[in-house]
């Protein structure tokens, strides 16, 4: 009886596989969030991306390390301080027979600058001034300064068919021209893209993937293990052992303390050299992380990013020195504000807490203040008092260090804490260089200083880990994009 | 009758009417909703422009006398997280929380009456024991981790149903139940001490010294009597999933109901998102309470619709 019954369970195991086979070029992949839309020019938004970066292209690409490449532009190029020149790939058409042109460069360029589109993205898109067509296959688009980094920009600058984005339903009906063509979206539930037959590229493997959003990490690995889900996003560390199989690639947010430099215990750089010597970093990549982040080098910035400078390295841990330095300053028993919020980010209370354990044993008292979140980007980024101690997950999705210098160590920056002037106008000539050389160094100038004065005090390089079912072949990307064309499926 | 209805449908529509404006105003006073809106990265520009885009900009009366007159016409704007008509986004997942309401409570209330009445039986005997157990396990597990549990056993080890999502009849099984845990517990063990109560009152004795039959007595005297705090319990337990209880098994299910797009909508400032999905909630409570009413009519002739 047992054994029929084993057969039996055989045979069935044997269908099952044998149907997974047939349809074996379908992945789901599950995600955090729902997009709130399709449109790809709108949201700053993770899940959007997610199913988007399939259906749509950008001037520019990125390899899986983050390396530039040409994307539907074959080429790039300065005509002079402000002017860029793209040369276009010939023969691509959108998925509703649309051409790809000079025209629908400028109509995607015009579009998501249009200040009555109100787009999210402008955050990336603020230098540019406008886009020409010079004839069918070569565009330019000019910016209001020199701006270094606009081919990055335009690997963030989805293109958009012109006619569909103006008469179509493009937020709930997506057309681009890339590897995945949309399906379809049920709201709530899922989104299915299918592969493009017409696309210019390679033919990807995979043939249908559809997209399940499942907020509770717990749940998505429980369909992971389950067999309904081939691809999980944000999986915790402590559950890779759990699951089938994981990938784990170096993420794009940094952790980081910026530190109030023209406060009373916190000018003092004494004080400053100390937060960043109390911290046993190494133990905490361990504790919370379970070793699946990187210890930053000595400066928050990404390491794919340009203007990374490779010399620095990450402050080391010694306690007593810490102590001593504490006692040199005459800031022992001195209160420290430690300002942050919960949520936001991976384990960001935890490691706001622990850093301020180990701030507590040098002979400071941090007063911890969690906060709510619009409080929180108050004290951030609002024209208050800087507070002496603020915790950012600062995330770089151009991959160009612009972003960590302008927002935390230009005096003038958003979420800056310094009133350093020669740093400042480091910053700001670094950000019109348009000699990547030049524009390197003035960065390695920037960071090593803002190493060695201790203005900041950075964490971590948070890892970007993904479940994957036992067929599944794929290599996460440094920018997160999750890139349906690259995967695979063994069977 | 007649009456009775106008009166409760001019007063429900005061209750929605005050709801509303309340939301309006606490949404507006506590918290900047143009800081949640936008990204980290936005600049004060663009949250200068997109809140005077909203008309956040101006003073509160005159927000507040544009959105009366919108209200007056069922125009509740457009989310600003989702980018069109706040009523539609609601009425899209207004009929998955219902589904998931009415199976969760609906087993919760099937289960709880026959489960009640069989421990009234011989309290203190073994089937008593069994239905108390259960009902105490039910009220002090969480309902979060239930479901984890649940998707573990009978997802997972056991593949019998799927983990989470909806679309057939089986996506809906672990959700509901999981939903039910909670109500048929608090319902069975008021059933439980209804019925004792009743069984030991003198009228049911007679009844059964009679030489009634015991069905009889216990159905049609004691459990009607019974009947009326576990109509009350009901609708409150209605009351409290249509408020957005569900929100936990939406989750852990990710099952697309309102309750998970209103904590998102909150989450991101989502304004008129919130206003749409309160007064849709409000209008909803109104009636299911002037329907429980009418039920309290039918079940006891003696209450007055007054």
């Amino acid at each position: 009886m047992t054994t029929t019954i084993r057969h039996l369970l055989a045979g069935a195991a044997a269908l099952t596989l044998l149907a997974g086979a047939a349809g074996a070029q379908s992945i789901t992949i599950a995600i955090g969030s729902e997009p709130s839309t399709l449109d790809p020019q709108l949201r700053d938004d993770g899940g959007e991306r997610q199913v988007n970066d399939n259906i749509y292209e950008t001037l520019m690409a990125r390899t899986p390390e983050g390396e530039l490449e040409p994307g539907l532009a074959t080429e790039a190029r300065q005509i002079d301080e402000t002017t860029w020149e793209f040369d276009l790939r010939e023969g691509v058409t959108f998925h509703n027979g649309e051409p790809f042109d000079a025209d629908a460069v400028v109509a995607s360029v015009e579009r998501i600058i249009d200040p009555a589109n109100n787009s999210e993205q402008m955050a990336y898109f603020g230098t540019i001034d406008g886009a020409e067509k010079v004839d069918d296959l070569t565009v330019r688009i000019t910016t209001t300064g020199p701006d270094p980094i606009l081919p990055s920009r335009m690997y963030w600058m989805k293109m958009v068919p012109p006619g569909h984005a103006t008469d179509g339903d493009i937020g709930a009906e997506p057309v681009g021209t890339g590897p995945y063509r949309f399906g379809d979206w049920s709201r709530g539930e899922s989104i299915t893209l299918e592969r493009n037959p017409d696309y210019w590229g390679e033919e990807p493997e995979v043939e249908t993937a559809t997209y399940r959003f499942v907020g509770e990490a717990g749940t998505r690995l429980s369909g992971l293990m389950a067999g309904e889900f081939d691809i999980i996003t944000n999986l915790l560390p402590e559950f890779t052992q759990t699951a089938p199989k994981f990938a784990a690639v170096d993420g794009l947010e940094t952790s980081v303390f910026v530190l109030g430099t023209d406060n009373e215990v916190v000018s003092n750089p004494k004080v400053r050299e100390a937060l960043n010597l109390a911290i046993d970093r190494e133990a905490m990549v361990q504790a919370l992380f379970q070793g699946y982040a990187s210890i930053a080098q000595g400066h928050h910035v990404n390491p794919a990013a340009f203007g990374f400078n490779a010399d620095l390295e990450s402050y080391p841990y010694d306690p007593e020195r810490a102590r001593a330095l504490i006692e040199e300053a005459g800031a022992t028993g001195a209160t420290i504000d430690v300002v942050g919020e919960s949520g936001r980010w991976l384990k960001d209370r935890e490691q706001i807490e622990a850093v301020a354990g180990y701030w507590a044993e040098t002979g400071l008292v941090p007063n911890v203040q969690i906060q709510e979140f619009s409080q929180y980007l108050d004290s951030l980024m609002g024209d208050g008092p800087r507070p002496d101690s603020i915790f950012i997950a600062n995330s770089n999705e151009l991959l160009d260090a612009d972003r960590e210098a302008s927002f935390i160590y230009h005096m003038d920056g958003a979420a800056a804490s310094n009133s350093d002037a020669e740093m400042a106008t480091m910053i700001d000539e670094a950000r019109v260089t348009t000699d990547p050389e030049a524009r390197q160094d003035l960065y390695d100038q920037v960071f090593a200083k803002g190493h060695d004065l201790n203005y900041t005090v950075p964490l971590f390089n948070l890892q970007d880990i993904y479940g994957m079912s036992e067929r599944m072949e794929w290599q996460p990307r440094t920018d997160a994009k999750l890139l349906i064309k690259e995967m695979g499926v063994t069977e | 009758m007649a009456a009775f209805l106008l009166r409760r449908l001019i007063q429900g529509g005061l209750v929605v009417l005050g709801v509303t404006f309340t939301v309006f105003v606490v949404t507006r006073i506590f918290g900047n909703p143009v800081d949640l809106m936008l990204p980290l990265s936005a600049s004060p520009e663009q949250r200068a422009a997109f809140a005077s885009e909203l008309g956040l900009d101006r003073p509160l009366p005159v927000q507040f006398v544009q959105f009366a007159g919108e209200l007056l016409r069922f125009d509740f704007g457009e989310s600003t997280w989702q980018r069109r008509p706040a009523m539609e986004v609601v009425l899209e997942r207004l009929p998955n929380s219902l589904l998931l309401i009415g199976a969760g409570l609906g087993l919760a209330i099937v289960l709880s009456l026959p489960a009640g009445i069989l421990a009234a039986q011989r309290p203190g005997g073994i089937l008593d024991r069994i239905v108390t157990g259960l009902s105490l396990v039910g009220l002090s597990m969480p309902q979060f981790w239930v479901g984890l549990l649940l998707i573990v056993l009978f997802a997972v080890t056991i593949p019998l149903l799927p983990t989470s999502g909806m679309g057939s009849p089986a996506h809906l099984v672990l959700p509901a139940v999981t939903l039910a845990l909670v109500p048929f517990a608090r319902l069975t063990l008021l059933v439980r001490s209804q019925m004792m109560e009743e069984l030991n009152k003198p009228y049911i004795r007679t009844a059964l010294a009679r030489g009634l039959p015991h069905r009889r007595v216990l159905v049609g005297h004691a459990l009607r009597n019974a009947l009326i705090p576990f109509l009350t319990l009901a609708g409150w337990e209605l009351v409290l999933a249509l408020a957005g209880y569900t929100v936990v098994v939406e989750t852990v299910f990710a099952w697309p109901g309102m309750g998970l797009v209103a904590i998102q909508a909150l989450q991101r400032g989502d304004l008129f998102l919130v206003q749409a999905i309160v007064y849709v909630v409000a209008v909803l409570i109104v009636l299911v309470n002037i329907l429980l009413d009418l039920v309290f009519k039918l079940v006891d002739p003696r209450i007055g619709l007054g």
